[in-house]
């Protein structure tokens, strides 16, 4: 009977292992299933350095997540590049399908004359509850009002926006906590009309130390539907060629503060001094460097309560920048832990986000890549022969070699970089079948089936979205959060939730817009693993007053409303 | 001292005896002066008393090398990790005179070159580009001068720094194999180790994987104790490619001490 019974247990074990073992894969394809399939198309010009800008414009690839009808159920956002381009309203149908509803909202059309579009962000700049969209654009970006009913009303120029600019990334967050939140703007050429420009010098004047670019501009909201450019009143006038901004709050002071990710040049980290202005602390912070920023996301991949930041740069064979983690040292100084962490090395590094996709607690990184995949024919050997000609003006667009059908970084696979508890990161892209070598360019994640597991949409150029379904196998426990701001913006952007259980702390925050050509969504997410019941979270919102909230339900979407919880110092 | 530096001299057959015969004809106070003061971090002494000895014997391998370190030091110093790149151009710059003062002094064009090599981490990328064609300048310059087996294996080592794609790793293989023929006529000496790795790695660029191993191995059973050598032998495939990807890394700094060329016995 003993032997028997010995003969046995290792079969029931054996059965168990394979019924528990997770399937290997975790995500599934479901662009063409879920009918989001639509291809973006880069800008050509027609100027006389359209050629030489062909190679250097392949970009306008967006999504950006937002519930913008209230429904329960996250949407999506998508552009277009190409003259006269449709931008994309996807509506979610609830059953992992999505219906383009743009032209009837009235936010299909961005792409004509003298504009292309460069990346979108939702933002509720008027505090009614509903996300309205910014459409950033080189061109005149453009603020569309959501009217409710699925409508949408531009009101750029009534908002004081109307300008050209080169914009090619936007965050919105509330600087100075008057309860509105305000508009960052990241420009990459200077304000001159490259669709007809009237000199050829307005390309980068240097590869390290560029400052011809087009800046930062900020925009104050009054809260009566008015912006002004407070840009040089709060301390951010700049004139690199921005790629990216990021904003959090650094030192947990209350106030966010904010990364400029520059291409062509030195990345810049600003204190918010708490008084309507910042401090450029770019030397302290990070150092000077000279390389292409191109991302910037903030988050706590070390569970040590300080947000970190990731940024992207360009490592290949002939550039071997290395991508930035900033492990933030509570002291208003950052240390580049990528080496050691092995993100260092992604290819020409596009948008990236952090997020627990398999809900174990800690921040898992997925980063875009490639720049231009075209002929087997490199473009590198006509870069760096331009590039050791003595004494050439690169500030003379004349001067760049046309890229004609050549290959710049092209091909590269995407990486999904899986925390091993925080250390290190390992890649699970091909496992998980999310290695696409499109040339990807910015990222959302949402849980577009309010599964509690997190899904990823991720625009690429020239070619067709991609949107992933988390299939992951039940199992680990999750927490979400929407925030409701009724003093703060009523977004909640910049609120900080600090969650307690099972005798750990763990931080994130409501981010207006964070990386590089994507928007994820505005509830806060944590993966709890095994732990089944949470003990209270901490809200410090974003006009500084604390609550805690002691009921929160597990494997749930909380709502969560300023004033509600139990005021803490 | 004076007898040891003497029979040093009179080794039969070192090709680098032209080299390092100056570094003994030097100042030994100014030698002594610059050490101290390195000693005592006071590098911009160090820096003073060298260049004004080298400005009397441009050609003096120990002289330009311990400047090198000297202006890097200060740098690293003031501004941590790999310095700024504008405290190394004070090196370009001085051996830009002295070479404009004697031209036919090939020691200083290698060292020259090696500024160019010192300031590569601490610069960008693109300049990164710029400073090792300027050192490749330099190094030629030097081999066109005397074809010693330090300029052939620095030049030939310098080009496998390039990326493929730019298909420098023949020049960088037929430089070393030219110093490899050359360290084969002279007794062994600890550099020559650097001179088996690097050879092996020219072949492993050019996709040569057996000729690699064989010249690593050959470098092995000279070197039984080189760590560099094994960690390659150890390795295979995409392991080795992470491995020698990493060890020609611009980003990280070559160590450029001569010391080892003047110390050989």
């Amino acid at each position: 009977m003993k032997r028997f019974a010995l003969a046995v247990i290792p079969l029931v074990c054996l059965g168990l292992v394979a019924q528990t073992k997770p399937a290997e894969r975790w995500f599934e394809d479901i662009t063409k299933k879920a009918g989001v399939d639509k291809k973006h198309t880069n800008r050509d010009f027609d100027n006389p350095y359209a050629k030489i800008m062909a190679g250097y414009t392949a970009l306008g690839a967006s999504v950006a997540v937002a519930d913008y009808d209230g429904d329960g159920f996250e949407d999506v956002y998508t552009t277009d590049s190409k003259a006269g381009g449709k931008n994309h309203l996807w509506h979610n149908n609830h059953d992992l399908t999505f219906t383009d509803m743009a032209e009837q909202a009235g936010v299909a059309n961005a792409n004509e004359g003298d504009n292309a579009v460069a990346d979108s962000m939702w933002l509720d700049f008027n505090n009614d509850g509903r996300p309205d969209l910014f459409v950033v654009k080189f061109g005149h970006s453009q603020l569309f009002e959501n009217m409710g009913g699925g409508k949408f009303k531009d009101v750029t120029k009534a908002a004081g926006l109307d300008r050209y600019s080169n914009a090619i990334t936007a965050i919105a967050f509330d600087y100075d906590r008057d309860g509105k939140v305000d508009l960052f703007v990241g420009s990459y050429f200077q304000p001159i009309n490259i669709f007809q420009p009237d000199s050829p010098r307005f390309f980068p004047e240097s590869f390290e130390t560029a400052n011809n670019g087009g800046g930062l501009t900020v925009y104050h909201n009054d809260g009566k539907g008015k912006f002004t450019d407070v840009t040089e009143k709060v301390g951010l006038k700049l004139s690199g060629w921005t790629l990216d901004l990021g904003h959090a709050d650094a030192d947990n002071d209350g106030f966010d503060d904010l990364y400029v990710a520059c291409d062509f040049g030195t990345d810049h980290f600003f204190h918010n001094n708490g008084n309507g202005t910042f401090a450029d602390l770019t030397e302290k912070a990070i150092g000077i460097d000279s390389k292409k920023g191109m991302n910037v996301d903030w988050g706590d991949y070390d569970n040590d309560g300080l947000l970190d930041i990731y940024v992207t740069n360009i490592t290949d064979d002939y550039m071997r920048e290395g991508n930035f983690l900033w492990h933030n040292n509570g002291n208003l100084t950052f240390s580049d832990v990528s080496r050691e962490t092995g993100t260092y090395e992604t290819g020409w590094g596009w948008g990236a986000k952090f997020f627990d996709y398999d809900n174990d607690g800690w921040l898992d990184l997925y980063v875009m890549n490639g720049w231009v995949s075209a002929g087997k024919d490199s473009y590198v050997p006509d870069i760096f022969n331009m590039v050791t000609k003595p004494g050439i003006d690169f500030a003379d667009a004349r001067n760049w070699p046309p890229m004609g059908n050549k290959s710049l970084s092209g091909y590269e696979k995407k990486k999904l970089f899986h925390s091993e508890k925080g250390q290190i990161f390992k890649d699970q892209a091909a496992r998980h079948g999310l290695d696409s070598n499109k040339d990807g360019r910015g990222i959302a994640i949402a849980d577009f089936n309010n599964d509690g597991k997190l899904d990823i949409m991720s625009a690429n150029a020239n070619s067709e979205p991609n949107l992933y379904l988390n299939t992951m196998p039940a199992g680990p426990h999750w927490i979400q959060f929407a925030l409701e701001g009724r003093q703060s913006n009523r977004g909640a952007v910049g609120a900080q939730v600090r969650l307690k259980a099972a005798g750990m702390t763990r931080l994130q925050f409501v981010s207006g817009g964070n990386s590089f050509a994507g928007q994820s969504s505005s509830r806060v997410h944590f993966g709890l693993a095994d732990v089944a019941k949470v003990d209270q979270i901490e809200v410090r919102w974003p006009t500084g007053q604390k609550e805690v909230f002691a009921s929160v339900a597990v494997d749930k979407l909380n709502k969560i409303v300023e004033g509600t919880g139990k005021k803490v110092k | 001292m004076r007898m040891r530096n003497l029979s040093f001299l009179i080794l039969p057959g070192l090709v680098l005896t032209s080299l390092i015969a100056p570094a003994f004809a030097a100042s030994d106070a100014d030698i002594a002066k610059a050490e101290q003061a390195m000693a005592a971090k006071d590098y911009n002494t160090a820096i003073t008393v060298l260049e004004a000895a080298l400005q009397s014997d441009p050609d003096n391998i120990r002289l330009g090398s311990d400047y090198r370190q000297a202006i890097m030091r200060k740098s690293i110093a003031a501004h941590p990790k790999e310095g700024s790149p504008l405290d190394f151009d004070r090196c370009i710059t001085f051996f830009e005179k002295v070479v404009a003062a004697h031209p036919n002094a090939a020691t200083a064009y290698l060292n020259y070159g090696f500024c160019s090599v010192d300031k590569i981490p601490a610069a960008g990328s693109i300049t990164q580009v710029l400073l090792a064609n300027a050192a490749l300048t330099q190094f030629s310059k030097s081999i066109e001068l005397k074809p010693s087996w330090i300029a052939l294996y620095t030049r030939g080592n310098s080009y496998l720094y390039w990326p493929v794609i730019f298909g420098k790793a023949g020049l960088g293989v037929a430089d070393l194999e030219r110093a490899y023929a050359m360290q084969k006529t002279e007794p062994t000496r600890a550099y020559h180790q650097r001179l088996y790795i690097s050879l092996g790695d020219g072949y492993w660029k050019q996709d040569n994987i057996e000729k690699a191993r064989a010249m690593w191995k050959e470098g092995l059973s000279r070197f039984p104790e080189s760590k560099q050598i094994k960690a390659r032998l150890d390795r295979k495939d995409d392991d080795l490619k992470s491995y020698i990807d990493d060890q020609l890394d611009p980003n990280k700094r070559v160590d450029t001490d001569l010391h080892e060329i003047w110390e050989a016995k």
